[in-house]
């Protein structure tokens, strides 16, 4: 089930919409959130559909509009993202609308916009593709539901996949998760995130595109061999047998790995499984990622973005590393747990 | 007797959400969907909302709509025949 990423359009809290930079310059923040660094919208989307979008379907409809470039593609063979919360900010403003004017004189366009596969059709249109359209809402794999689908229509002979995944960390979604200790108590840096002791972790959001094919071209970034989920392992020892089982599904080891990107978030309650795993890759370069991007149900697609783009440098930028072991990336390995429920392995070769 | 007029520009800019607009941008007389402005049919929704938020105007005959809505003109000479 061997797919090609051709193509990446990644708008998130770091400047990696240009896809000619990698992690040069770090964004960080001190107030336990981090969100998007904004490219100029009018470059790829016209002013009179920009005003009525809501900033999730702008980063949405740009970051294809980025990846399809990216990817020399103008009309994808299907259209597939996954999305935690979906449009959350027009979900806010409909239902706040409807509560400060008692369900009277309610205007369409929020209401028209707060649905999850708001960005999918959104693209569609923006780009007039007839074909698959698909968004898969399922909490912590999202992102990886949408990749699994593209991976399999590529499988059926489908061409250049459009597959992303988005989120989006509004004020009142950042303060309503803040009260079931989705985040830490005292602000950190965002860059102090994997040295906090602190339980929770710190907001985030992202749009991330990716153009995927069985065939390789020119431009392509890496190879994803393969991706697999499990939903709630029974013990830390379980998940180790789970990454065993899958590396040896395709005839590797853990020495048969360079890079590691873990999930870490910082979060003291859940992070100790990435410990255990990791312990199994002794020598492989460790790397994190949401210190970059924060944490959102599907974050995992920047953990994507970071291996696809280490393998194609064939470089490990610095402020990623978790341990000092040099590799040059080969074969990533991305592992990724949502509150110990929700784990994803994806396994990424250099092409 | 243009003070209505104005009124409505500015409502509409904020309504529709017209960043690069300002009220010396919308002519009288042109028309709001198509050319002019070039709005189309959401913002004809958006537009029934605002005439029953800010004038307390329903429109019970959405027939009625299209000449309504043709130019701030006409949509101000509808507001004024209905409160007159």
């Amino acid at each position: 089930m061997k797919v090609y990423i051709n193509g990446i359009g990644n708008i998130s809290p770091q400047e990696t919409w240009d896809n000619t930079k990698f992690l040069k310059e770090v964004v960080s923040s001190d107030d336990n959130r981090l969100l998007c660094v904004e490219p100029v919208y009018k470059e790829y989307i016209s002013p009179i559909k920009l005003r009525r979008m809501s900033k999730i379907i702008k980063r949405g409809i740009a970051s294809a509009l980025i990846a399809l470039k990216d990817a020399n593609v103008e009309n994808p063979g299907a259209i597939i993202t996954g999305t935690g919360w979906g449009c959350w900010a027009d979900t806010e403003k409909f239902l706040l609308t409807m509560i400060e004017q008692g369900e009277e004189q309610l205007t369409p366009t929020a209401f028209m916009q707060s649905t999850h596969n708001t960005v999918s059709g959104q693209i569609a249109i923006s780009i007039k593709c007839h074909n698959y359209n698909s968004t898969y809402a399922h909490r912590g794999v999202s992102f990886e539901r949408s990749l699994q689908d593209g991976m399999m229509l590529c499988l059926e002979g489908n061409k250049n996949v459009l597959v992303g995944g988005f989120d989006e960390c509004t004020d009142n979604f950042f303060t309503m998760l803040g009260r079931v200790g989705a985040w830490k108590k005292k602000t950190i840096n965002s860059l102090d995130l994997f040295n906090d002791s602190q339980e929770g972790s710190i907001g985030g959001e992202a749009s991330i595109a990716f153009i995927i094919d069985s065939n390789k071209t020119d431009n392509s970034y890496a190879s994803i061999d393969a991706m697999t989920t499990f939903y709630k392992p029974d013990s830390d020892e379980q998940v180790n047998e789970k990454v065993n089982e899958f590396l040896s599904s395709y005839n590797l080891s853990p020495s048969d790995i360079d890079v590691v990107v873990s999930g870490n978030n910082g979060d003291s309650k859940s992070d100790a499984i990435y410990n255990v795993v990791l312990q199994e890759f002794p020598e492989a370069t460790h790397t994190g990622f949401k210190h970059l991007c924060g944490q959102f149900d599907t974050s995992t697609a920047f953990g994507t973005w970071l291996a696809a783009k280490m393998l194609k440098t064939q470089s490990i930028p610095s402020v990623v590393k978790l341990n000092d072991v040099n590799k040059v990336p080969s074969k990533v390995l991305v592992v990724n747990h949502q509150n110990k429920e929700n784990y994803s392995l994806q396994l990424l070769s250099k092409c | 007797m243009a003070e209505l007029e104005e009124e409505l520009k500015s409502q509409i800019i904020e309504s529709l959400n017209l960043e690069d607009i300002e009220i010396g941008d919308i002519e009288t007389d042109a028309p709001l969907f198509g050319a002019g402005l070039g709005l189309d049919s959401i913002d004809a929704l958006e537009l029934i909302v605002m005439l029953e938020k800010f004038h307390g105007i329903k429109i019970d005959d959405p027939s009625q709509g299209k000449d309504i809505f043709e130019s701030i003109k006409t949509m101000a000479e509808f507001i004024r025949a209905q409160k007159a």
